[in-house]
Formats: structure tokens, sequence, C-alpha cells
């Protein structure tokens, strides 16, 4: 009963956080929130690990690895990814990624060129994580949002 | 054999624990063509190939925390598997892996490995060359390897790995890894264990500083050398320290290493040493040029017995280089050096291309 109730104050917060969020969209500023399927198992990802994935380091939650994916439906993403995600221009950004599958065998993050192709991933696969914006994702019930990432 | 059951059964038993997870893969080729040319040589032979076209292909499959990883080279002059790896992502700092692996006691390998596109310089150290290349240290060994890390020290990074397998054999020709694909069944391999141990100022950096160990039991086949027919086996004992500086445009890299072998000959034992140490800098101009120079040298190299099995090794050599990166994952990269082995010397040019493609 007690849980049931935090759920409800939990959902709760999420509607207003959604709403307030929306209401500022609505205003012309742009939000880029971290997102995956709506029974993904993932409930928070800090800055450093949000990183750490999208350089294709493994991130795990509950044994299993996460899948990033990398959104690049829009232009205007890249120089966002790069400054506030992984924090490194292209060229040292590919020489990591190249450097983690030569060493380690690590997995690059898939890329998707269209926010359908994006949903698809995301509806498919429990352990995938994007990056959308918000007015991409804030009524869909598929998707979750984890945290706000960058605004404008 | 048994080893080869022993990795299918492995195999098996992470697929079933791993089934309902999406198989994911990733596949890198690092392609490079050189050719080169010798002068001023004193010595009969210096084993250079005058042309080596050669393809890296690495290939991942992971389903869950379950992972395939495997490296071949194929060249004009050779075809090996280099690495087969199973590895079971414990967390996200700490992986398993059983199979063929490359030892973590080689600074230069353990980060370059075989792609040509991802070193500056054509060439690698004498002390890290690979075994079938005139190497004098193991490179390859089959057994099991874990690698992990910590933070550490308000956010520095603590890499650590450990490994033991079967160690290479010392042939007539040289160090001969052992061959999962084709395992002999006359051979004498025998065991050898490493450790590496670093530190960095965070888990994104390539600077850092580290300390390695090794202990390698080095079994003898068919050596005919009068000199060293006698000899059964080499016991050897490897310490090393190694440090990278890599900032905005410079990179410079610093490794010793300090050998100590007993040789077990049918008559005697003969306590044996030396070191050798490299340092290489590097530096990021204008229009995507990189400068590169390293310097490679020894102590009591000319007086080893252990050495002396290896008549190519490079007891000193000093080499310098540019490279250009164009286009996408491509670059050109030309490098002079300057060789003395044991027996005399010589200078080699050469000129590289090379590349990664997904």
């Amino acid at each position: 009963m007690e849980c049931g109730v935090l759920l409800s104050i939990r959902r709760l917060i999420w509607v207003i956080f959604f709403g307030l969020l929306t209401v500022n969209a609505g205003a012309g500023s742009r939000t880029l929130v971290l997102v995956v399927r709506a029974d993904s198992k993932l409930v928070d990802l800090d800055s450093l690990a949000v990183r750490k994935l999208f350089l294709g380091l493994p991130v795990l939650v509950n044994g299993s690895p996460l899948h990033p994916v990398r959104n690049r439906s829009d232009a205007d993403l890249d120089p966002i990814f790069l400054q506030e995600i992984v924090a490194m221009s292209q060229s040292a950004y590919d020489r990591q990624t190249l450097i983690g599958v030569n060493r380690q065998g690590w997995l690059r993050p898939t890329e998707a060129t269209s926010v359908g192709e994006l949903l698809n991933q995301l509806y498919a696969d429990p352990n995938a994580v994007s990056f959308m914006w918000l007015t991409d994702v804030a009524h869909n019930p598929k998707v979750r949002v984890i945290r706000v990432l960058w605004g404008d | 054999m048994r080893f080869g059951r022993l990795l299918s059964l492995a195999l098996l038993l992470s697929w079933q624990l791993a089934r309902g997870e999406p198989l994911k893969y990733e596949f890198l080729l690092l392609p490079s063509a050189e050719g080169a040319g010798t002068f001023d040589r004193t010595v009969p032979d210096t084993q250079i190939h005058a042309a080596v076209v050669q393809a890296d292909v690495l290939l991942t499959l992971q389903q869950g925390p379950l992972k395939l990883f495997s490296e071949y080279l194929l060249s004009n002059h050779e075809g090996d598997l280099e690495r087969l790896q199973l590895g079971w992502q414990l967390s996200d700092d700490t992986v398993i892996w059983l199979g063929r692996f490359h030892e973590p006691g080689s600074v230069w390998n353990h980060d370059h490995h075989h792609g040509q596109y991802l070193q500056t310089s054509i060439t690698r150290p004498a002390i890290e060359e690979w075994e079938d290349l005139g190497g004098v240290l193991p490179q390859h060994f089959t057994g099991v390897l874990v690698e992990s890390g910590a933070d550490v020290l308000n956010g520095r990074r603590l890499r650590m790995a450990l490994a033991g397998g079967i160690a290479p054999q010392i042939t007539e020709e040289g160090l001969e890894a052992f061959d999962l694909i084709h395992p002999d069944t006359d051979s004498r391999h025998q065991l050898g264990f490493q450790g590496r141990l670093s530190l960095h100022p965070n888990e994104f950096s390539e600077s850092g500083a580290g300390l390695l160990l090794a202990d390698d039991e080095l079994t003898t086949v068919g050596l005919i050398e009068p000199a060293a027919a006698t000899l059964d086996h080499v016991h050897l004992r490897l310490y090393g320290l190694f440090a990278t500086y890599a900032h905005a445009d410079w990179k410079v890299t610093a490794t010793i290493y300090a050998a100590d072998g007993r040789m077990y000959y049918t008559t005697h034992r003969h306590e044996d040493s030396f070191s050798v140490g490299y340092i290489q800098g590097e530096y990021r101009f204008a229009y995507d040029l990189t400068g590169f120079a390293r310097w490679e040298d020894s102590i009591g190299a000319a007086s080893s017995e252990y050495l002396k099995l290896f008549d190519r090794f490079a007891r000193a050599r000093q080499v310098a280089g540019l490279r250009w990166d164009f286009a996408h994952r491509q670059a050109l990269t030309v490098q002079f050096a300057r060789t003395h082995t044991l027996e005399g010397q010589y200078s080699d040019i050469r000129l590289q291309w090379s590349a990664a493609f997904f």
C-alpha cells in the first residue's frame, strides 16, 4: 500500500516535471533528454556514466550491459553530443572509440539517422539508451525520460 | 585440444546464461601497406621485408555480459589468429577473459596490438616485437586474463590486469607462441604469469604511470646451435616501469624493462640479466602532421646469453618520422631508423599507408 502511494507520488512528480518542460519547450527553447524504453530497468544514470556509455565503455544494470544509441536525426545534436555528453572533439571521440574496440572489443554506440529509426531501436531493446529532443518524446507512453542532458 | 574443449564448454555455458539478450557485434578493419629499404648495412641479414601488405580484422560478438572477441592478421607474409577471447563482463569495471590474448605486461602491445593505424610510428620498439618477427619476450598467451579498474584518490583511476596461461617456447627460429587452432602434439609449453598496475588522472586520460611483472617458464625445442643445444628451459622474470604523458599536442611515452633469466642447461645453470628501455615523443603540428622520435637502448644486452638466442635483436635504435592524417581515418607515415643489433648495424627508411574502417 505504502509502495503504491510512493509510486503515485513519483508519477505525479514526473507529470509536473514533463508539464513544466513542455511549457518551456513551447516557449521556443529546446531541451535534450536521456530516454529509455518505458519498461527499462534503468532508473537513473549520472553524467559520468552517461559519458562512459556513449564512449563505448561497459555500463551494466542488473548484470546486463546498456546499449547506447547515438541520435543523429538532427545536425544540431552533434555539437551538443560532443560538448555536453562525451566532452571531446569529433576526432578525439573517433580515436577513443577506435581504441576501445582495438583494446577491449568494446562496442561503439549504434547510430539512428531519424527519430522513427531511433524509436524503433528503443522499442526493440529494453537495454537501449538514447537522447532526444523533449518535444519528440513528451507524449510517448512507450518511452521514459531518465534525465535532462541539456537545455538552452 | 583440451583447452579447445574447455573453451567450447565455457562458450556453451555462457551462451545459455546470456539467452534472451540481443546479439550485438562490432567489426573493425585496420589495413596497411608498407615499403622499406635498408642501407649502411654491416649485418648479413636484417629480416626486413621490402613490401608488407596486411589487414588486421577485429570482430566482437556480444550477448548480454558475454563477449567473444577475435583478431586475425592476414598479410603477404603470414596469416595468424592473434587473439581469440571469450569474456564475461562481471561489472562496469571488471572483465574476465578465457582464450588467447596479448600479455598485459607489454606496454606497447597492450595499447596498440596489431593495428598499424593506431600507432604513430611504423615499427614498434625492438623489446616489444612479436615472437614471429624476432621478438625476445613472450607476447601471446593462452589462458585466463582478468582486467579491472577502480576509482581511487579523488577520481584518479587505478587499472589492473592479471594473467596466467600457456607461455611460448624457444625454437631455432625464435619464440613460438602456443597455436590455439593447430596445437602441436610434441610441444613442451609451460606456464607464465603477468601482472600490470597503473594509475591515471581519470578514467578517460591517456596519461598515467605503472609497473609490470612477469614470470615465465620458456622451454626449448630443437635448438641446434652448439652453444644452445643443451639448453633445456629458461625461467624469465621481467620487471617493468612505464609512464605516458599526453597533453594537447604532446605525447611522451617511456618504458623500462629489467629481465632476470635463469637458463637451465643439462649440465649447469646460468644466471642472466639485461635491461632495455625506450622513450618516444610525439608532437602534433598544423595540417594534421605529427612528428615523432624514439630512442631505444639497453644495458647488458651484448653479454646476455639469453639474447644471443635471438641474433636479430636490436640492442639500440634511433627512430624519427612524420605522419600525415588525411581523409577519414587514413594516414601516411615516413620513418627513418638506425639500428644496432648484436652482430652489426643498419639503417632503414620506410613509407606506410594505414587506415581504420568500421
